[in-house]
């Protein structure tokens, strides 16, 4: 068995190799940034220093973690909710069916997603299609302010997001075994039941690596509260873009990227804890 | 049992539309004769004249195609090879190793270009196509390595182990038996990294080198004089591509499965 | 199957190391802006006359800029145009070429407004490319006030209807105009004075954005907005009848530059472009095209009549660098100001 095993090395040695040389190692670079001092003109003086840490107990960045953290629960939350469904009804669809609806899920990944806002814009502005529709009905007389809202953020965290939900929820129901489900049937569970007992059990390791697929990336996704919010409430993302650039500051934002990260992971192990399905997960 | 009712089609339906309005209003919008994206004055094809009008587009537009193929095929390697590794061995520091391999996903990425390109120029590299596939294969990988290890989760390893005990080796046994079921995952991922390779410019523009330009480094880079609808158009586009290339796979699997009868 | 894959792994790695080596051509010089810089037929020009290949290369913000340009020891990039403040980073690194004024013929050419200023104050190293003046314009038919000065941006009646850029020394520069201060301003105490006048403006802002501001108020998001001068140029073709402000509290002020780098691959490409983009005919193309205040003033006979210097700009004042305590303290202002608008 062992010596079988070791027949696999080969396999993981590129990515091995890949992520120790070119993701923990700029990453390190990262880190030893974040403990040094910016320098006058432009640049860092390698002075060792706590001083980028220190200052982000400041209320007004420790708001931005907040903000950040409660947009990214939020619209994990409401993908969730929402992708579940469109994952689960995907994998019940007729083979042919499904391949076309995959086909569809992965299309909008080719439009860039800068761009596919630009298009909820013109949705939501107020001389937008969605106003222009409710006047038509006669539901509202002033058009509403819908753009640069907090609504309006949230639209487009999800709208980003939704298809990793639904790949990966879709991915664990496509497997599932629909004979188990129909034996519950046989044996008197009404369909909620046999659901919730059989069918929900089982895709919960899709859901949940889903889940960590949208929280990650939503805690460090800035650019959506940029154009559909109007940049009015601050995201560490943007904090971290502003002080790189006009700043002039990096290893401030050095020391926020390290926090963000280890926010970040400090979430999924509690997320992990709580939810105690390691070992369910796709995703070790 | 294994249907849908009326409920779910409704609702899938619903949900693609939403999917497909923006991206609709994008293509409409790419015809727009006025530059603003508020009204739609007139049909007009100015944008994408404007955007093969130069070659120095052309020129991007090729390189970001081969920038994406390649990175998009060596991510693929190494993160499927890797997932099934992972998969196979259980050595303490896999966790680890796969925790940093997805970091890259959670930082900004703006702070993420930057440090690759002092590593970069620590190590010496010289910057062009090869520093942009490494910063490229950086964030594709997490995305291939994902969706193969889903796959993956719930797999019977027996189906392996049967064919090692037939004989045949780690690779034969990964090539003959575990590659074809993973293959959708893998091709999913793929496409998933292409788009995301194509779509790059926050880390593109820290790590190309001073004569080498990506499309969405040109499309993006207009900041000084306002970002045109030549986007939309470069949007289009790609879609159009895309549509393309998939009329052409189902065709020729028709063909083939045809002939193969 | 193992040898395609090898083969496609070979190939991949050809190609990769590729465009090192093909790019061994002589004559070529490497132009480094943002793109949409200059209109094509003046580049094509550039290249039918001379014979040299030219290469656009794009950044997006000026510190990607500077940061690339000092790992490559002021080599790699021939001609750059960068924004003023941090032109001065880029001198004082030594990272441009103290020009040789023999070689520039139209030298004369440059409006001297545009000269002397604090990031090359003995006019050795930057040619300056357009300037910007970043305005108030409003829609009358939305606005009930009369807007003459930033001042009025605090009117209650402008309850979330107003479009900022997003640049905070800019918006923090403004404020302190407001108070009657420098847009320079360094004492601490007196920053954090202008970041509390700021947060009172938070409840009439609409959205913040640079990138193509005017929209918002083209499509009547926003009834007034502070904008760049290209987005002011942009605006006025769309709907003339929108009210232009020149705040009376004074203007603020930039200039983008024009210089060639210090270790630059090919000087005497880079020398006849700088040349060539001095011309008055080819000046007045570039301005026309790019919506910018033109600074060359042998050009102002020929460029749209919009783009030529109003005479109050004399009093304008540019975003100078401060302290970094100072910069520290305006970025902070601006971080408690966005989160008090929402």
């Amino acid at each position: 068995m062992r010596r079988r095993r070791n027949g696999s090395v080969w396999m993981i040695l590129p990515l091995y190799i890949f992520t120790l040389v070119f993701v923990a190692g700029p990453l390190l670079y990262m880190f030893a940034l974040s403990l040094a001092m910016p320098n006058e003109t432009h640049g860092v003086d390698w002075n060792f220093t706590l001083e980028n840490y220190k200052r982000i107990l400041d209320t007004v960045y420790l708001n931005t973690f907040a903000q950040s953290f409660k947009l990214a629960v939020t619209s994990t939350v409401i993908i969730c909710m929402t992708g579940y469904p469109f994952g689960y009804y995907m994998a019940r669809m007729s083979e042919s069916r499904k391949k076309r609806a995959m086909l569809f899920l992965m299309l909008p990944f080719w439009v860039n997603s800068l761009i596919r806002l630009y298009g909820w814009i013109i949705i939501l502005q107020n001389k937008g299609i969605l106003n222009f529709i409710l006047k038509k009905l006669g539901i509202i007389e002033k058009p509403l302010k819908l753009l640069y809202s907090y609504p309006a953020i949230v639209i487009g965290m999800v709208y980003v997001l939704l298809p990793f939900m639904v790949l990966s929820v879709y991915s664990s129901a496509e497997k599932l075994d629909w004979s188990l489900v129909e034996a519950a049937r046989d044996l008197g569970a009404s369909r909620t039941k046999a659901f919730w007992t059989v069918t929900f059990k089982l895709t919960i390791p899709g859901l949940l690596s889903g889940v960590i697929l949208t929280f990650i990336p939503s805690m460090g996704l800035f650019f959506i509260a940029d154009i559909l919010g109007g940049n009015k409430i601050v995201l560490v993302g943007s904090l971290i873009q502003e002080q790189m650039t006009r700043g002039g500051n990096w290893p401030f934002a050095a020391a926020l990227a390290v926090v963000l990260m280890a926010l970040t992971t400090i979430m999924i192990i509690l997320y992990r804890r709580i939810t105690n399905v390691r070992e369910l997960e796709g995703i070790g | 049992m294994k249907k849908n009712g009326k409920f779910a089609g409704f609702y899938l339906g619903l949900m693609f539309f939403l999917m497909y309005l923006p991206i609709g209003v994008v293509v409409v919008f790419s015809f727009n004769e006025s530059k603003l994206p508020v009204r739609f004055t007139g049909f007009s094809l100015q944008w994408y004249e404007r955007l093969f009008g130069n070659s120095a587009m052309q020129e991007a537009l090729v390189n970001s195609l081969i920038l994406a193929v390649l990175s998009c095929l060596i991510s693929a390697v190494i993160g499927t090879l890797g997932a099934v590794g992972l998969f196979r061995i259980h050595w303490k520091t896999k966790g680890v190793l796969e925790y940093i391999s997805i970091l890259p996903l959670m930082i900004p990425e703006i702070i993420l270009g930057m440090v690759l390109m002092a590593f970069f120029y620590m190590l010496g590299l010289p910057f062009g196509m090869l520093t942009l596939l490494i910063g490229h294969t950086v964030f594709c990988v997490p995305y291939i390595l994902m969706e193969v290890k889903a796959r993956l989760a719930g797999m019977d390893p027996s189906l392996e182990e049967a064919a090692r005990d037939l004989g045949a080796g780690s690779f034969r046994a990964f090539w003959d038996i575990t590659l074809p079921l993973i293959m959708p995952a893998v091709l999913s991922g793929s496409l998933l990294a292409f788009a995301m390779s194509m779509d790059d410019v926050v880390i593109s523009i820290f790590v190309n080198g001073p004569k080498l330009s990506t499309l969405p480094i040109k499309v993006y880079t207009q900041l000084k004089t306002g970002v045109t609808p030549e986007i939309n158009a470069l949007c289009t586009i790609m879609l159009g591509l895309i549509l393309f290339i998939l009329f052409l796979y189902v065709f020729f699997g028709k063909v083939k499965s045809r002939l193969f009868k | 199957m193992k040898k395609v894959t090898a083969g496609i792994f070979c190939a991949a790695l050809a190609m990769a190391s590729m465009p090192v080596t093909a790019f061994a051509d002589s004559d070529e010089m490497v132009l480094y802006t943002w793109e949409g810089m200059f209109p094509q037929e003046v580049l094509d020009g550039f290249q039918e006359e001379t014979g040299i290949d030219l290469v656009y290369s794009n950044f997006d913000t000026d510190e990607t800029m500077l940061e690339k340009l000092s790992m490559a020891k002021g080599g790699d990039y021939d001609v750059i145009i960068a924004d003023d403040y941090i032109l001065e980073n880029v001198i004082k690194e030594g990272l441009a070429e103290k020009l040789d004024k023999e070689r520039l013929t139209g030298w004369e050419n440059i409006n001297p407004l545009y000269q002397g200023q604090f990031y090359d104050p003995e006019d050795a190293y930057v040619v300056p490319y357009g300037a910007g003046i970043p305005l108030i314009v409003y829609d009358p038919e939305m606005v009930d006030i009369e807007i003459t000065g930033y001042e009025d941006l605090w009117d209650p009646s402008l309850n979330g209807s107003i479009a900022l850029t997003a640049n905070y020394r800019v918006i923090n520069g403004i404020t302190n105009l407001t108070l009657g201060k420098s847009m320079n301003e360094e004492d601490i105490d007196s920053i954090k004075e202008t970041g509390e006048k700021l947060l009172e403006l938070a409840p009439n802002i609409r959205l913040i954005q640079d990138d193509n501001t005017q929209n918002a108020l083209l499509s009547g998001e926003a009834s007034v907005a502070f904008l760049y001068t290209s987005q002011v140029t942009a605006a006025l073709a769309e709907n003339p009848d929108l009210e232009v402000v020149y705040p009376k509290e004074g203007l603020g002020f930039g200039v983008m530059g024009m210089f060639i780098a210090g270790d630059a691959p090919n000087k005497d490409a880079a020398y006849a472009f700088v040349d060539y983009i001095l011309r008055p005919e080819i000046a007045a193309q570039c301005f026309d095209y790019i919506g910018y205040y033109c600074t060359n003033k042998a050009a102002d006979d020929s460029v749209n009549p919009a783009l030529v210097v109003p005479d109050s700009v004399k009093s304008g004042e540019i975003v100078e660098n401060v302290s970094q305590e100072a910069e520290e303290q305006y970025s902070k202002n601006w971080t408690e100001f966005r989160a008090a608008c929402n």
